[in-house]
């Protein structure tokens, strides 16, 4: 089974340094000084914006080799639906595995603007269903579901959406949703339903994703526990007479040499802690915790090229076949990944038949 | 203050005239799979056609277009972001019911659209028809209450809109200290369209809405129409300007334009026409609807039956789906009636005419340099 690499598309803004203090690129507003000082003449006014910036990320990611982008969902920053349709008509061939929460509203909406985006993008939207914050910031925010409701209300979700994209008519009577006659009729229901990416570790997530995920998505963990959570998935959507593909989360530092990439990551945490506390990142490999405030992500593998794409063989060995790889600056990074790492996986696990197909410009 | 002109972007499809019902141009108009979908250029789709329609209109002169929203066609907000960086001038008029989606998740989608089209988005608000179409959509809150949820959900937008903290307390919607990020929170509120007839519309209209948008009607009702929103929102101390969806038929000569509607109308069968003589969808709760239905004729025995008055035919749900009334006539006399409306208080139009590509260029180029807006009331005013 070839992997899949989607590189992360950061919804809130992307810089250089590790405490995120660098404004959106390209972002600027009227009463704004240029940042170019008084002596240089700045042709930019505000004409451009963070959107022109993610554009040139997932264009990035797609010219790397990547196979997708993530569009992550982040409330502080702009909206993931709009930036994946943003995107359709710029990219070629990237997945679009977009971010968001099962409150966004109706499901039956959400499954028609999958169709258009479906439609427009040959069928390279995927979804990440998120739970969202917990239920006191939720309430805040007009979601009035209570915790223990987040888990099921995806279940329905995409049950309903399943449903209206696939059949006509269509009823679902549920505790979060319902629908009579509904279902896509026409050419609508002619758009393949969108890839399900899942994430969580509880027990309730586990069982959500043997039910409905196509990709179920894990935080890095040591590799004997996350073949135990892999295998306890394999059981539970072994028994629905279901598979699903594995999927981990994790940023990358990746040079050429250990010691470059230690000295960089070693710069990063200090922008997020201070200098003083950089010591605890004692060497290249899997450090725990974040080198950026902004991705999200868990875990960074820190090393050479060579170090970081050994590592993540070893997860492909562990069932992991599906990678959601983040760095910052995005852009420098999905080119230099995509440069430097991506090959070295592809060429790994080639398979013996399709190797001079790869020579020619194929993919694996 | 001058008149804003809309266009209309044909997600309903295409077809090649208003002699036919038929969509034919790419064919990927979802109700008519199948046919000539083979001809459609590899690499190329519905969107490529509909992203053409834009450039037209924005090239034609029209502020931008309303991208109709029906069960069997695409998803306005998806195909606004779509056409974002390829559009210069062109506004997304997205028509959206307040149900379908969180106010603060529609707020932080409106604000990243504005972002991403520099300011070129604005709402169509609809507050559903109700009945079976409803359930449709998943939806099951009932016609007054409708409205009732409508006006929280543009409450909270706008509370938010400038980053808060706003809390609310409504019966719909409760919010605490919520408020859009920066940089979304500096983007400009859209303008809002609002769509419906009732009086519990128009209360909801009063209090968020920009315009009120109406199909046509005929010219005395709609007068009246308009002097009531006029009145009743003026009394709530915020009065909103009106505006007017219409299909229109703009040939050389009059006559060439009624042998266009002729050859339309001969081509439908009997059974359409004496269906259409029925009146409205069973099940509609929309007033406008109904409105629109209970100026039809008993029995339609030719297309000159459906004209209600100079120039304006009610028959043009049967050449497309939607609307009834619209405007035929020389380029002159379209450009007379559409002052007309202006004269009875019309501050904005959305029309539309097929095949919308080529018609962007015609009405652009024929009609508009003709219509003279608030000009000549203004000098009537001063004389």
């Amino acid at each position: 089974m070839s992997a899949e690499f989607i590189w992360q598309l950061p919804a809130r803004g992307d810089g250089r340094y590790g405490d995120a203090a660098v404004r959106r690129r390209g972002e600027r507003s009227t009463p704004e000084p240029s940042p170019l000082g008084p002596g240089l003449s700045d042709p930019r006014g505000v004409r451009f914006n963070y959107f022109d910036h993610l554009h040139q990320i997932a264009r990035a990611a797609e010219l790397s080799g990547f196979d997708g982008v993530q569009i992550q969902h982040d409330p502080e920053g702009d909206e993931s639906w709009i930036i994946a349709g943003y995107l359709v008509r710029g990219t070629r061939r990237l997945k679009l595995v977009t971010e968001f929460e099962a409150s966004w509203g109706s499901s039956v909406y959400a499954a028609k603007n999958a169709a258009t985006l479906q439609r427009y993008s040959r069928g390279r939207l995927a979804w990440h269903l998120q739970a969202g914050a917990a239920s006191k910031q939720r309430q805040k925010n007009a979601d009035p579901v209570p915790d223990e409701g987040v888990l099921p209300r995806i279940g329905e979700f995409l049950q309903v959406a399943r449903g209206v994209l696939s059949e006509a008519p269509f009823s679902f009577q549920g505790r979060f949703f319902a629908v009579q006659n509904g279902g896509f009729k026409d050419g609508l229901d002619h758009q393949p339903v969108p890839q399900v990416y899942l994430s969580g570790t509880s027990r309730a997530a586990l069982e959500l994703a043997a039910q409905y995920a196509d990709v179920h998505v894990l935080p890095p963990r040591p590799l004997v526990e996350l073949r135990q959570t892999i295998a306890a998935l394999e059981r539970l959507a072994g028994s629905l007479k279901r598979s699903l593909r594995y999927g981990l989360r994790l940023d990358l530092l990746a040079r050429e040499t250990d010691g470059e990439a230690l000295l960089d990551a070693r710069r990063l945490r200090g922008q997020i802690v201070g200098s003083s506390a950089t010591a605890t990142i004692e060497g290249p490999g899997l450090w725990n915790g974040p080198l950026s405030t902004r991705t999200g992500a868990e875990a960074a593998l820190i090393g050479s090229y060579g170090r970081v794409a050994e590592k993540l063989s070893e997860y492909q060995e562990a069932g992991i076949s599906n990678f959601v790889l983040g760095a910052i600056p995005h852009l420098e990074e999905a080119y230099r990944i995509g440069a430097h790492v991506l090959p070295l996986l592809r060429q790994r696990h080639r398979p013996a038949s399709t190797t001079s197909s790869i020579e020619l410009g194929g993919r694996s | 203050m001058s008149i804003d002109i809309f266009w209309r972007i044909p997600t309903h499809g295409e077809p090649a005239s208003h002699r036919s019902r038929t969509p034919n141009r790419w064919d990927l108009f979802p109700g008519y799979e199948g046919q000539g979908r083979d001809e459609v250029p590899a690499g190329y789709s519905y969107i490529d056609y509909l992203a053409e329609v834009a450039h037209a209109a924005e090239i034609a002169g029209f502020q931008g277009g309303l991208i109709p929203s029906f069960p069997m066609t695409d998803e306005p907000w998806a195909i606004s972001s779509v056409l974002a960086r390829e559009t210069r001038t062109f506004r997304f008029m997205i028509p959206f019911q307040p149900g379908f989606l969180n106010p603060i998740v529609a707020a932080r989608m409106t604000a990243s659209l504005q972002r991403a089209t520099g300011g070129r988005a604005l709402y169509n608000v609809i507050t559903g028809g109700g009945g079976p179409q409803q359930l449709w959509w998943g939806d099951s809150v009932a016609h007054d209450d409708r409205y009732t949820r409508t006006t929280e959900f543009l409450d909270v937008v706008r509370g938010v809109w400038r980053g808060g903290p706003f809390s609310y307390q409504g019966k719909f919607y409760q919010v605490e200290e919520a408020g859009l990020p920066d940089p979304l929170s500096k983007e400009d509120f859209p303008e809002i369209y609002f769509s419906g007839s009732s009086d519990a519309a128009l209360a909801s209209a009063s209090k968020h809405a920009d315009f009120y948008l109406t199909w046509l009607e005929p010219f005395a009702q709609l007068r009246d129409k308009f002097a009531r929103v006029r009145e009743k929102t003026t009394a709530l101390g915020r009065p909103i300007k009106c505006a007017v969806r219409v299909d229109i038929v703009a040939r050389p000569t009059e006559e060439e334009a009624w042998d266009e509607i002729r050859r339309g109308f001969d081509s439908l069968d009997q059974e359409t026409v004496a269906r259409f003589s029925g009146g409205p969808e069973a099940g509609s709760e929309s007033v406008g609807a109904r409105r629109q239905a209970s100026n039809r004729p008993e029995t339609i025995a030719s297309y000159r039956d459906l004209i209600v008055e100079p120039n304006v035919w009610s028959g043009f749900a049967l050449l497309r789906g939607g609307q009834t009334q619209g405007i035929v006539g020389s380029y002159e006399q379209v450009a007379e009636r559409l002052d007309q409306l202006v004269e009875l208080g019309t501050d904005a139009f959305i029309l539309a005419s097929t095949p919308h590509l080529e018609e962007a260029y015609r009405v652009g180029e024929e009609v508009l340099p003709l219509i003279k807006g608030r000009q000549s009331l203004g000098l009537r005013a001063v004389g």
